[in-house]
């Protein structure tokens, strides 16, 4: 339905450009004032964001714990965090191990289980590399193997961290360890996490009305690498960043994204991670949702999670390595059929809650679909094909001159997402030349050419995919910290 | 959280609030209408268009200064007459009145403002009577009328070269004209045709000589072409059209008779046509002015055709 949506009104206005020129301008008019009012509105909830993350940057999350009232023990916890890893290599698990090892937090109360996959022959030796160096960092630390071609399973990330997950269980139940006292956070495999981040989860979690009913997101960034990225990923990857501050803001249709953190309870008690679908960070959401019969929400922690810019040794490959990994996000739009059809079995979520929840679903990935095609290549389709009446009538005059109007404005709010990115770098490593703050303020004017091949186009072929039932296998992405 | 998630949902409503009120307006003024706030409603307008070359002119209507510099729009002008004043320093400046139409533009498109100082550059270094330019290699041709030489240089002026010598004719040449591969330079007054070499290395071979020197003849040239191959020469005579090689004592073979005497032709050396007109009497007795084009191609000679045929006239 999203793919036949998303081609239906690309098509639809292929047809009217030709033979209803007028009427097309007007709606891609439409269009282009609804995308300036929605820049406006969503970069002043960047703005508002960012000023939330600003605030709360350096607080000491587990003196505030501790300054919790009787009843909201933070000790009582355990954390258990878990690393899916597929064909990542030292050089990435070290850090993020290390992060975890190095935050403010007691590690007696930190179990760590890195989830290899069995048919990834290298696997075996980073593990036992790491369990050398980390095996004593942590009160528990677990090293999965996950099986290659179980029933009902498909090479996903999900099939992988339910596994290790269930691992997990076994050593919980041998420690004796209630799952209500456990907050489990999956992480993708190159995330490092800030030294406060398990104090400000804790916080969260002992915090939140029933906190078994809540997944708790924090604010993905791509610092690992930043400096050394080429500007195009840099770019797609500081503008995931701004979507997920974004989103953080609007509860109402906030799902988790990436790492991520909910109760071990709450996906014991839904069956884990989906092992069949390769978007298992939302649809675990999702699955949570319809278990507690829309009673469910996302928390958003306004600390960040460092992960990798995904690239690779040149231009082509990046875009490659970023187009893939965007189609894998888009393919987020296997979760309508999945939510749809579990609405329909559930009769405790409220209607109107369904409806909306379904439409805001189905807009996010329409509009991702579209939005690009219609700025960058409909919107000049009715002076190119209009004729000549066209070009005698007002209008067509006035188009070309509105969609210049969005250009400029999308460049003049392009200057607060510079000046908001500048304040969330890392400082700059040695090895990375000076002159290099300079071209990541003046790469913005690439801006365009990226939505051209990035906007669009990887969601649309997602939802083309979908709509032909030319299912994805999980396609880890290129992960480089640096390219030699 | 409850206060940003109210401050949130105020932007929201405001935004959607923004653009249920002003889209209504963006749309009626694209489409080329005009809100009327005395009366409340919207009146259909018409816009101009104004692109000048060079830009950047000051736009005045009406003899009103507009913020905006060409290229520009000027929308939701009422129907009517308007003054268009465009001023640009150092140009002359443009100006004219024209109409609006309801829901039409005017598009004023094509103005190119003109220098008020051209720059004037002299591109010959000596004395000439004659030049003409080869548009597709970039150069102009002179003839050097102290020396009676031929010249040529790059459309600057720089890159001079002298070519050749020309033969001295009785009287001032009236035609000159350069072969296609640019080897050889044919030139005629009306009782004299001559041809000089001008690139040395060709084939053949660097040399000035008459083709045709009639001084006393009455069958006058009027005009002559290069074939193609840069070794024939179509003469337009008075009363026919002949073809000759280009050498010394060569002889001319006739191509067609001509009833008008004073006819006026054109030859495409791209497809070795040439196209003439003539007098020719049609079946009512009247004598009409006819377009002829005779092929002159290795390959279609002699194919004659008529592209243009009045009351059924032919050519024999």
């Amino acid at each position: 339905m999203p793919g036949a949506m998303s081609w239906g009104i690309i098509l639809i206005l292929v047809i009217l450009a030709a033979l209803r020129p007028v009427f097309c301008a007007a709606l891609v008019i439409t269009f282009d004032f609804y995308w300036i009012v929605r820049t406006l509105y969503l970069t002043t909830l960047l703005v508002l964001a960012h000023q939330k993350l600003r605030c709360q940057k350096n607080r000491n999350w587990l003196a505030d714990c501790q300054a919790l009232k009787a009843g909201k023990s933070w000790q009582v916890l355990y954390h258990l965090v878990i690393f899916p890893v597929y064909k990542e290599g030292l050089d990435i698990l070290r850090p993020s191990l290390a992060a975890i090892r190095d935050t403010n937090y007691p590690k007696d109360k930190i179990i760590v289980v890195m989830a290899f996959e069995e048919r990834h022959q290298p696997s075996r030796q980073a593990s036992e590399a790491l369990e050398k160096e980390f095996k004593g960092c942590f009160f528990g630390y677990l090293t999965s193997m996950h099986p290659d071609g179980l029933p009902g399973e498909a090479r996903t990330k999900g099939a992988n961290a339910t596994w290790a997950a269930k691992k997990a269980k076994d050593f919980l139940d041998a420690k004796g360890i209630t799952y209500e006292r456990v907050v489990l956070s999956c992480f993708d495999a190159d995330t490092c996490v800030e030294k406060e981040y398990f104090g400000c989860l804790s916080y969260h979690f002992l915090t939140t009305p029933d906190p078994h009913q809540a997944s708790y997101q924090p604010i993905p960034v791509y610092n690992n690498n930043i400096w050394n990225a080429p500007s195009l990923a840099r770019l797609v990857e500081i503008s995931s960043s701004y979507c997920q501050m974004i989103e953080s803001m609007r509860l109402e249709k906030f799902v988790t994204f990436s790492s991520h953190s909910m109760s071990f309870k709450t996906i014991v008690d839904i069956d884990y991670w989906p092992v069949n679908m390769i978007s298992d960070d939302s649809v675990v959401y999702w699955k949570a949702f319809i278990f507690y019969n829309g009673k469910y929400r996302v928390v958003p922690l306004y600390i960040t999670v460092s992960m990798d810019v995904a690239y690779s040794s040149n231009l082509f490959r990046t875009i490659a390595v970023q187009y893939k990994q965007k189609r894998r996000w888009a393919w987020g739009v296997e979760n309508f059929p999945f939510v749809l059809s579990r609405f329909l079995d559930n009769n405790n979520i409220p209607f109107l809650l369904k409806v909306r929840r379904a439409f805001h679903l189905l807009e996010s990935h329409v509009t991702w679909a579209i939005w690009a095609v219609i700025i960058t290549l409909l919107a000049p389709l009715p002076v190119l094909l209009g004729g000549a009446l066209f070009h005698q009538m007002p209008i067509g005059y006035n188009l070309p001159l509105i969609t210049g109007l969005l250009l400029r404005f999308t460049l003049g709010t392009s200057l607060v997402w510079i000046l908001l990115s500048r304040t969330m770098l890392p400082p700059r490593p040695r090895d990375v030349p000076w002159f290099k703050n300079i071209v990541m303020v003046l790469e913005w004017v690439i801006v365009p050419l990226v939505i051209l091949i990035l906007g669009s186009t990887p969601a649309l072929d997602a939802q083309t995919r979908l709509a032909l039932a030319k299912y994805m296998e999980f396609y880890p992405t290129e992960k480089k910290r640096k390219v030699v | 959280m409850l206060s940003e998630q109210r401050i949130r949902g105020i932007l929201f409503y405001a935004s959607v609030a923004v653009f249920f009120v002003f889209l209504p307006f963006v749309l009626s003024s694209a489409l080329g209408y005009r809100f009327d706030r005395r009366n409340l409603k919207f009146t259909r307008s018409g816009l101009i268009f104004i692109k000048t070359q060079p830009s950047g002119a000051n736009v005045y209507l009406n003899g009103k200064l507009l913020n905006d510099k060409t290229p520009v729009t000027i929308n939701e002008l009422l129907p009517g007459r308007y003054r268009i004043r465009l001023e640009l320093e150092r140009y002359y400046p443009w100006s004219d009145e024209v109409t609006v139409e309801a829901g039409k533009a005017t598009p004023l498109d094509k103005i190119i403002l003109f220098l008020l100082r051209p720059n004037v550059k002299q591109v010959n270094r000596d004395r000439f009577h004659s030049f003409w330019i080869d548009e597709e290699r970039q150069l102009v041709y002179y003839i050097n009328s102290e020396e009676n030489a031929l010249y040529k240089s790059d459309l600057a002026g720089e890159r001079y070269q002298k070519l050749a010598n020309l033969i001295v004719f009785s009287t001032s040449p009236l035609k000159y004209k350069v072969s296609l591969e640019r080897g050889r330079i044919l030139y005629c007054n009306n009782n004299q045709l001559a041809v000089t070499d001008i690139n040395p290395d060709d084939k053949f071979g660097g040399d000035s000589f008459f083709v045709i020197n009639e001084p006393d003849s009455e069958d006058w040239v009027l005009d002559a072409f290069w074939h193609s191959d840069g070794y024939h020469i179509i003469v337009v005579r008075k009363g026919r059209i002949d073809v000759t090689e280009a050498r010394p004592r060569a002889k001319a073979v006739l191509l067609t008779r001509l009833n008008n005497k004073n006819t006026t032709a054109f030859y495409d050396v791209r497809s070795d046509t040439l196209y003439f007109l003539d007098l020719e009497e049609a079946a009512d007795g009247n004598t009409y002015d006819n377009l002829y084009k005779i092929e002159l191609s290795p390959w279609s000679f002699p194919w004659q055709d008529l592209i243009k045929r009045r009351h059924n006239g032919t050519k024999p």
